[in-house]
C-alpha cells in the first residue's frame, strides 16, 4: 500500500543542525534501500493557492497566516500495512524531534 | 492485538533480515538463528508493553538475540571441549551488510523445493507470519509451518556450498513475484502484497549486490510490470491485454524506478541475461505511448535473443506473438502451429488463447472460436475464463451437425458396455474434447487431429497405456461410423516385462536429484532394502525400529543402512502413528480411505503406488537418455543386484 506523508511546517522549530542530517541521510538511504521509499522532498514555503469559482481562476501568493497548516514536504512511501506506517513516522520523528505529519494512502 | 503488538509486529517484518542473518553468521545455523531470534521477539513482547518501544527497536532486538547466541555459542563449546578459555567474545559483533546477502543465498538453495525456498525467503527475510505465508501461497499454515521446518533441517544437515549461487535467489525472487502478479488459480488475477514483498527484495538485494546486471534486470522488470497492475483488469475484474490497457492508468513512479534499474544493468554491461532482456522487452512496452507506437521488431528481436537463453515453450509462445505482430499473423501462426505438438504446453491455456487470437486475425474464425473454448476451458482462473468465454461468443458459429463433445457424452453412455470399460475410454475421449475443443464438429474430425493428440498427451506412455487409448479411438470411430481415425496412430509392441536395473552411474544421478524428504526417503528405502514397493508404501511409523534400522512387516523384516536412517528421523518429523509415507494432500469425503491408511496427525492418506511410481518417473525422465523416466522396480532391482555382488 503506498502512503502519501506529509510533514507541517512549525515556524518555532529548531534549525537543523548537522547531526540530524547525517541521521536522516542514513534514515532515507535505509528506507530505499528497503525498497519502502519511493520519493521525498521539501517544499518552498512560497506556497501559491489557487481558487476556481464560476469558470474564473483565483492566484493567491503565499506564505499563510497559519504556518502549521502548510506542508513543508513530503514522502511517498510503499509499505505492507497502517502498522508499519506507524513505525517508519515513529523512526522519522525520532530523529526531527515534535511535529506533526499527515498521512493519506494513495489508491490506484 | 494490542497496540503495542502491532508495533512489534512491524518492527520485526523490517528487522528479521538483519537479526536473522547476523545470527546466521554467529551460530551457522539458519533454524537456531530463527529460534534465538524469536526468543528476543517474546522478550520484546514482555517488556514493550510496559515500557514503550525503545528508540531503535532493531537494535535492542538484536542486542538481546546476540546475548542468547553467544550463551548458545559458550554452552556448545564448553560441552565440546570443557576448556571456558577457548570462548571467543562475540559481544563485539556488529551487525553487517552482507549478513542479509548471506541468507538470502542460504534460504534460496537450491537443495530445497521451489516452493519452500520461497515459503523460506518471505519467513526469514520478509517476517512474514505462518498464516500470511499460506494465506500468501494458497495453501494451509499447518503445510507451510512443516514445509519451513523440513527446509530448515535440510539446511542445517548439509554442508554449505561456499561459491553462493545468485541466479537462485533471483529465481524465488521472481517467483515469488509471479505467484502475486499472475495468480494461477482463484478468482483474482493479482494479489498485490505479494509483488510489494518481491519488489522489496529485489530492491533490497540490488543494493546488496550492485555489481550483478542481473539483479537490476529482475528489479527493472518487476518495477515495470508492477507498474501496469491497476491497468490490467476491467471494471469485473477481467483481463485486460497488453494493448488494450489505458496507458495513463500505469504507474509513472514504478516505470520511472524500471528505467533506473535497467540503465544500472547497462552501465555494469556485458552480455546481457534472461532477465534484463526481458526487462529490456518490458522497457519497449513502456516506452511506446500508445499500443500502435509499439516496436515490435525491436521485441520480435529481443525475443529471439531470449530464446537462444531460455528456450522454453512458454518464451517461445511470447515470440511467436511478437512476431505475429512484427510481421503479420501468418508468420506468428506458423510458430505457434510448430508449438502445438509440445507435451509441455498441452494444458497451457495461452496457446489455444494466441493461436485462436492469430486465427481470428487471418480470418479463419470458425477455428478461432473452438481455439477460445478450449483456452476457457484450460485456465484456472475465473476472470480469465469469463474473459475467454466472451470472445468465443462474440464469433458466430457457421457449422451445423453434432460436435465431437455431444458425440462424446453419447458414446460414453451406452449402456451395452461395463463400467470399467466406460471409465478407461472416457479418459481417452476426454483428453479428446478437451485437446480439440467440445464444440469441434464431428463431421472435421480427421486421423490427424488424433494423431496430434496422442503425440502431445501420451507420447511418453508406456505401450500398453498407449495401445488401451488407441483401442478406445477405435472403438469410438467405429460407433460414429468413422472408420480409419485411429489411423495415423501406430499400435506399440510392449517391451519385455522385465525392466534393465540402474547401473551406479545412472544411480548416482538419481541420489543428485533435488526431491522433497518424501521422495529421497522413499528411493533410498527401497535401494537398501530390496523389499517390494507395496510392503515399503504400506510401512506404518510404529512399526519403525529407529535403533536396529528396521521394521517388521508381517512375518518379514524390512531393514535398512544408514542413509535411509538419516532420512527417516526427518520424515517422520515428531509423527509417532499412521502411514510413513503421506500423500501430499487430505484426501477427499468422496474417496476417503480406510481408517489405517490416514495419519492420525495431518489428515493425509497413505501415498500410492501409482502415485510414488508417476513422481519418481517424472523426476529421473531427465536423467533417461530414453526420456521415459525409471521405475520403482527397477530401483529396487539396481539395490538388489549391489548386495548380491557385495555379499
Amino acid at each position: 500500500m503506498r502512503y502519501l506523508m506529509m510533514t507541517m511546517r512549525d515556524d518555532n522549530e529548531a534549525t537543523p543542525d548537522e547531526k540530524m542530517f547525517t541521521e536522516m541521510g542514513k534514515f532515507v538511504a535505509e528506507l530505499s534501500a528497503a525498497g519502502i521509499l519511493v520519493a521525498s522532498g521539501g517544499l518552498d514555503p512560497a506556497g501559491t493557492q489557487m481558487t476556481y469559482e464560476d469558470g474564473e481562476i483565483t492566484v493567491t501568493d503565499g506564505p499563510y497566516a497559519e504556518a502549521k497548516e502548510t506542508v513543508g514536504g513530503f514522502a511517498l512511501v510503499d509499505l505492507r500495512d497502517q502498522d508499519e506506517l506507524t513505525e517508519v513516522a515513529r523512526r522519522f520523528f525520532a530523529i526531527t524531534g515534535n511535529g506533526v505529519s499527515r498521512v493519506h494512502q494513495v489508491f490506484g | 492485538m494490542t497496540d503495542a503488538h502491532r508495533a512489534i509486529d512491524a518492527v520485526w517484518k523490517l528487522e528479521a533480515a538483519k537479526i536473522i542473518g547476523g545470527l546466521t553468521r554467529m551460530v551457522h545455523d539458519v533454524g537456531l538463528a530463527e529460534e534465538l531470534a524469536q526468543d528476543a521477539l517474546v522478550a520484546a513482547l514482555e517488556q514493550w508493553p510496559r515500557s514503550g518501544v525503545p528508540d531503535n527497536p532493531g537494535a535492542w532486538l538484536m542486542a538481546i538475540a546476540k546475548r542468547r547466541a553467544v550463551d548458545h555459542i559458550r554452552r556448545a563449546r564448553l560441552a565440546e571441549s570443557k576448556q571456558a578459555g577457548l570462548v571467543r567474545d562475540h559481544d563485539e559483533e556488529q551487525p553487517r551488510d552482507d549478513d542479509v546477502l548471506r541468507l538470502m543465498f542460504i534460504t534460496c538453495d537450491p537443495v530445497l523445493p521451489a516452493r519452500d525456498r520461497a515459503a523460506l525467503t518471505l519467513r526469514l527475510l520478509g517476517g512474514l507470519s505462518a498464516a500470511e505465508i499460506a494465506r500468501a501461497l494458497l495453501t494451509t499454515e499447518l503445510n507451510v509451518t512443516q514445509r519451513i521446518a523440513v527446509a530448515k533441517r535440510t539446511l542445517a544437515a548439509r554442508e554449505r556450498s561456499p561459491s553462493a549461487d545468485i541466479t537462485a535467489v533471483l529465481e524465488v525472487v521472481y517467483l515469488i513475484f509471479n505467484e502475486g502478479y499472475s495468480a494461477t488459480s482463484g478468482d483474482d488475477l493479482m494479489r498485490p502484497g505479494l509483488c510489494l514483498e518481491a519488489l522489496r527484495l529485489g530492491r533490497m538485494l540490488a543494493t546488496l549486490a550492485p555489481r550483478e546486471a542481473e539483479v537490476h534486470g529482475l528489479v527493472a522488470l518487476m518495477e515495470i510490470q508492477a507498474s501496469r497492475q491497476a491497468a490490467r483488469t476491467g471494471p469485473q475484474g477481467e483481463p485486460v491485454q497488453l494493448h488494450e490497457q489505458d496507458r495513463g492508468r500505469w504507474d509513472p513512479v514504478l516505470i520511472r524506478r524500471g528505467f533506473t534499474a535497467m540503465l544500472r544493468a547497462r552501465d555494469i554491461g556485458g552480455t546481457p541475461g534472461p532477465y534484463v532482456l526481458q526487462a529490456a522487452i518490458a522497457i519497449c512496452h513502456a516506452q511506446a505511448r500508445t499500443a500502435d507506437d509499439t516496436d515490435w521488431v525491436q521485441i520480435a528481436n529481443l525475443y529471439t535473443a531470449l530464446v537462444r537463453l531460455l528456450p522454453t515453450p512458454v518464451v517461445r509462445l511470447n515470440r511467436a506473438v511478437a512476431v505475429g505482430k512484427a510481421q503479420g499473423p501468418q508468420a506468428g501462426l506458423d510458430l505457434v502451429d510448430r508449438l502445438a505438438g509440445n507435451p509441455a504446453l498441452r494444458d497451457y491455456h495461452l496457446l489455444p488463447s494466441v493461436r485462436g487470437d492469430l486465427l481470428e486475425q487471418v480470418g479463419r474464425y470458425d477455428e478461432a472460436r473452438l481455439e477460445y473454448e478450449r483456452a476457457a476451458a484450460l485456465t484456472m482462473n475465473a476472470a480469465e475464463r469469463a474473459f475467454l468465454v466472451r470472445r468465443a461468443a462474440s464469433i458466430v458459429p457457421v457449422t451445423s451437425g453434432p460436435t465431437l463433445g455431444e458425440a462424446a457424452r453419447e458414446f460414453l453412455a451406452r449402456s451395452d458396455l461395463d463400467t470399467a470399460t466406460i471409465r478407461s475410454y472416457s479418459q481417452t475421449v476426454r483428453r479428446l474434447c478437451r485437446a480439440l475443443g467440445e464444440r469441434l464438429p464431428l463431421a472435421s474430425l480427421t486421423a490427424d487431429h488424433v494423431a496430434r493428440v496422442f503425440a502431445t498427451a501420451w507420447q511418453g506412455a508406456a505401450a500398453k497405456t498407449w495401445n488401451r487409448h488407441r483401442a478406445a479411438i477405435r472403438s469410438f470411430g467405429a460407433w460414429a461410423s468413422m472408420p480409419g481415425l485411429d489411423g495415423g496412430v501406430e499400435r506399440r509392441t510392449e517391451p519385455p516385462a522385465q525392466q534393465a536395473e540402474l547401473d551406479p552411474v545412472r544411480l548416482e544421478l538419481v541420489w543428485g536429484l533435488e526431491v522433497a524428504v518424501r521422495e529421497r526417503t522413499l528411493w533410498r528405502l527401497l535401494h537398501e532394502s530390496g523389499a517390494a514397493v507395496t510392503t515399503v508404501l504400506s510401512l506404518n511409523v510404529e512399526d519403525i525400529d529407529f535403533a536396529d534400522r528396521r521394521a517388521r512387516t508381517g512375518r518379514d523384516w524390512v531393514s535398512w543402512r544408514s542413509e535411509t536412517a538419516r532420512l527417516l528421523a526427518l520424515l517422520t518429523d515428531g509423527r509417532a502413528r499412521g502411514p510413513l509415507f503421506l500423500a501430499d494432500r487430505r484426501p477427499v469425503p468422496a474417496r476417503m480411505p480406510a481408517p489405517q491408511d490416514i495419519c492420525p496427525e495431518t489428515g493425509r492418506g497413505r501415498l500410492s503406488y501409482p502415485r510414488a511410481e508417476y513422481l519418481f518417473k517424472q523426476a529421473t525422465r531427465p536423467l533417461d537418455p530414453a526420456g521415459n523416466g525409471y521405475t520403482l522396480k527397477q530401483l529396487r532391482q539396481s539395490g538388489r543386484a549391489t548386495r548380491a555382488r557385495t555379499a
